[in-house]
């Protein structure tokens, strides 16, 4: 642009030609540009902002010294036209709140019920009167109503009194707004300018997507929203007994004006038209679930077989053993201290059968869940069509896919390990569709140019690469599965879930802490030995 | 010559989706590289290529990055597919091959060296180097003698049962060399095989690749961004730009005769006291002043810096011979005039 910028080093070019910048303190602003960009930035009153631009551009300290008096008055109806969005809204809600406060000082009334109360008690003060006077004129006693009506007069005159105290009052709410309202509009003046140039920053980087320029169809987006949702709000604010579609959505008669029906809603009937055909595809599935659940309890047959078929020292010194191998003899010591513990108050068979549980639905999540994550690890369109899948699993409470499940399989332990399936699989899908994309591009290619089928490059270099990552998935399922032992008692699983929803059915502390103790340690040595086994083989 | 080993015709490559289209618009209307980019949006990695390899030559590819040398190369073990064009390994089409026939041709008559190295890193030094013998399922006592003499090869002897990341930079690309040589391949595609290293390891890995390959008689591929590189150890050189192959010739060749300005501007920096031979800046003999009895003779192959030492002897020209007949003469003008790179006066 300058003689000044074309001076840092032509290369193989003399150094002396043109001044040489030393130092930042001599470098000039480049005005001229910065101010073309600014005017095809704002569009609209280009020279105010490019003066305010510079000042801020100026300034050292972090105050604010640009003063936007447009954007003080109009306040968000300012924001919405020049695309600032985020101000809009903060500023949309304070004023809302400036303007409810006003309104209620206003014309809220706030004394309003007091006020009716004492009308009412004047009234009955009056009839007490009127009987009084009767009977003064029947020739009877008329003390009695006398006392009365001079009583609940006095109440009156209290109920005013407070009444009044409140109304007074009113003065103050409003002049709470007013002062609230003025600071908003001084907060806006003031930062304006320097939101707006902070938008003009990000413009310079993505033109296309932020928002530039002065616009009347934004204006009007603006105003529209300010009208739909500034006097409802204040209406409902301020006003003593508002309108009652207001306090609660008419869910009933508006299903009533779709359906047409007078006894039914859209919930009713959408209920029992799922439920008719939750119960029609159980019926025509029957064979399918079936087979399912035969599988799955086929599979949790022989691992309660093996643990609790084998005698219990065996099975005892085949973990510890085990712990001792993967983990060290740290964790083989905690094992035995865990163990023991299980054994001496009686949990044996039933840790067992949960051990049996978690096992069985950890084995079908990776038998199931590892050639998943290939597949998607591979193909972006199926991940891309599984990824919400596998959120929904994850992210749906258990409870809500229990009921399905109880209607196509049952109850008992098969459907409880179909259950913790559902939650524990995404963690060893996803980690390995993760590990598969993570192996290096250019290894695969090496293994491809020398001759591999696509076979043999999954074998020798994508699974054994990947094979941290899907053991750390591998490690997730199982405690993703393991949380949810007590849940699947719920649905007739068996197992130390068992024992701690008895003991919250019936409140009993002892047995529900020992047996929340045996499921911990459970968690903990499988826990353990599994993340050494995985450090183990890290470290290879 | 012998049916050349490697013969790449007319191969075009277009990325994109509508590759096919945009290759059927190229050929019908001559489009340029922007205007197939604009109408289908696809991306012309290499443009019309066509070169020939004899036997035991290293033929180096050097461009920038982006000129589409590594898409080019890859086309020789069909890594990447042409849109169109023909392929011939040893006269045998190589596009027209199933995947079987193709991963035999890769694993017996291919090796290919990475910039990256490459090394499965899961696999001791060995079984990479043993890794395409594997493939091919050849007995595991056979595959640990064959990578053991590969390994020798390349001095890497003792470091067989190491992993590879406990290996330098250097030891490392070795060992990639030696993986390519493992099955013993008619044809070496070494893309940029030196890249990632530091100088002086460079030139030790270049002078060995060059004796290495000499020895073993092997046609090599050699991508390089590096012209010097090209020089040292390029029979011929092939200059690519934006996929178009600029031009093809040895040093000397494109030293003397850039094609275009684009080529003249990249031999600029090179020194030229080696690869310039002195027939290719010597006068015709009748032109030669004085008489030449008394002045030093040299052979029509005498490097720039040999005339230098002859001429700085005396004050008469070289003369220039061939087979022993005088042919032509270099004066102090001349050989200086060559030292620029044959600038004319």
């Amino acid at each position: 642009m300058t003689d000044d910028t074309a001076a840092t080093a032509v290369p193989g070019g003399p150094l002396t030609e043109g001044p040489v910048v030393t130092a930042a303190s001599d470098i000039e602003v480049d005005r001229a540009a910065l101010d073309a960009s600014i005017a095809t930035f704002v569009e609209h009153n280009a020279g105010y902002y490019r003066k305010s631009f510079h000042r801020i551009h100026e300034s050292t300290s972090s105050f604010p010294n640009t003063f936007n008096l447009w954007a003080a008055v109009a306040g968000p109806f300012w924001a919405a036209m020049r695309g600032v969005w985020g101000m809009f809204w903060t500023f949309l809600i304070l004023e809302i709140m400036a303007w409810v406060q006003i309104g209620r000082g206003l014309w809220g009334n706030p004394g309003a019920s007091l006020m009716e109360q004492a009308e009412r008690q004047r009234a009955r003060a009056d009839e007490f009167l009127e009987r009084a006077e009767a009977a003064r004129s029947a020739g009877q006693d008329p003390e009695r109503f006398e006392k009365l009506a001079t009583n609940i007069g006095r109440a009156a005159d209290r109920s005013i009194e407070k009444a009044t105290v409140l109304n007074s009052e009113a003065l103050n709410i409003m002049l709470i707004g007013l002062g609230l309202l003025a600071l908003f509009k001084l907060f806006q003046g003031l930062y304006a300018n320097k939101i707006y140039e902070k938008q003009y920053s990000k413009w310079r980087i993505d033109p296309t997507s932020v928002e530039s320029g002065f616009s009347r169809r934004r204006a009007g987006i603006g105003a529209a929203l300010v009208a739909a949702i500034a006097p409802l709000t204040v209406y409902k604010f301020t006003v003593a007994s508002p309108w009652e579609a207001l306090n609660s959505f008419p869910e009933k008669p508006i299903s009533h004006g779709i359906l047409g029906v007078d006894d039914e809603t859209l919930f009713t009937r959408l209920a029992t038209w799922l439920e008719a055909k939750i119960d029609a595809a159980a019926v025509a599935g029957a064979d399918v679930f079936d087979g399912v659940t035969a599988g799955v309890r086929s599979v949790l047959d022989a691992l309660t077989l093996a643990l609790n078929g084998t005698p219990w020292p065996v099975v005892m010194i085949v973990i510890c053993v085990t712990a001792w191998r993967a983990a060290g003899p740290r964790v083989a010591i905690f094992t035995a201290a865990a163990l023991a513990y299980i054994a001496l108050l009686g949990y044996w068979e039933i840790a067992m059968e949960t051990v049996a549980l978690v096992g069985a639905a950890v084995l079908i999540c990776i038998i199931i869940g590892i050639p998943l994550g290939i597949w998607f690890g591979k193909s972006r369109r199926a991940y891309n069509a599984a990824e919400p899948v596998l959120d929904l699993m994850q992210t749906l409470p258990a409870f809500v896919y229990l009921i399905p499940i109880i209607a196509f399989f049952g109850t008992g332990n098969p459907p409880g390990i179909l259950a913790t399936i559902i939650f524990g699989m995404p963690p060893v899908i996803r980690l390995t569709a993760l590990g598969m994309r993570g192996v290096p591009e250019n290894i695969k290619e090496a293994a491809t140019a020398f001759g591999a089928s696509r076979g043999q490059v999954l074998r020798d270099v994508e699974i054994p690469l990947a094979l941290p990552s899907i053991m750390a998935g591998v490690n997730q399922t199982i405690l993703m599965c393991l949380s949810m032992v007590v849940i699947i008692s719920l649905i007739g699983g068996g197992g130390l879930g068992k024992t701690i929803l008895e003991s919250l059915q019936y409140a009993a502390k002892g047995p529900g802490l020992l047996g929340g103790f045996a499921i911990l340690f459970v968690a903990m040595v499988m826990d353990r030995i599994v993340q050494g086994a995985f450090r183990q083989s890290g470290e290879r | 010559m012998a049916e050349p080993v490697v013969k790449l015709s007319n191969v075009w490559k277009i990325f994109g989706d509508r590759a096919d289209e945009a290759m059927a618009a190229v050929k019908s209307e001559g489009l340029t590289k922007p205007e197939v980019l604009e109408r289908f949006g696809c991306v012309v990695g290499v443009q019309d290529a066509s070169f020939e390899v004899p036997r035991g030559e290293i033929f180096c590819i050097m461009g920038l990055s982006g000129s589409g040398k590594s898409t080019l190369v890859r086309h020789v073990n069909r890594l990447i597919e042409p849109t169109s064009g023909t392929i011939e390994i040893l006269g045998n089409d190589i596009s027209a091959m199933n995947a079987r026939a193709l991963r035999k041709v890769r694993a017996q008559q291919i090796g290919m060296v990475f910039q990256h190295m490459a090394l499965m890193p899961h696999r001791s030094v060995r079984d990479n180097v043993a890794y395409p013998l594997e493939i091919r399922n050849v007995p595991k006592s056979k595959r640990w003698a064959v990578s053991d003499h590969v390994l020798g090869l390349v001095d890497l002897t003792g470091y067989e049962d190491r992993l590879p990341k406990e290996l330098s930079g250097g030891m490392q690309q070795r060992v990639g060399i030696a993986r390519a040589l493992a099955s013993d391949p008619e044809i070496l595609l070494m893309d940029e095989p030196f890249s990632a290293l530091d100088p002086l390891i460079r030139l030790q890995l270049q002078d060995q690749f060059k004796a290495l390959v000499a020895q073993l008689r092997k046609t090599t591929l050699f991508i390089t961004h590096d012209l010097d590189e090209a020089i040292r150890i390029g029979h011929r050189i092939a200059i690519m730009k934006d996929g178009i192959i600029v031009q093809i010739g040895t040093a000397e060749e494109i030293v003397m005769n850039p094609a275009d300005d684009y080529v003249r501007e990249f031999v600029q920096g090179i020194s030229k006291l080696k690869l310039v031979k002195a027939h290719s800046i010597m006068g015709p003999l009748d032109k030669a002043p004085g008489p030449l009895g008394d002045a030093p003779r040299a052979d029509e192959g005498a490097d720039l810096d040999q005339l230098i030492d002859l001429s700085a002897e005396t004050a008469l020209p070289v003369v220039i011979t061939q087979n022993g007949v005088d042919v032509g003469y270099v004066d102090k003008t001349r050989l200086l005039r060559g030292i620029q790179g044959g600038k004319q006066e």
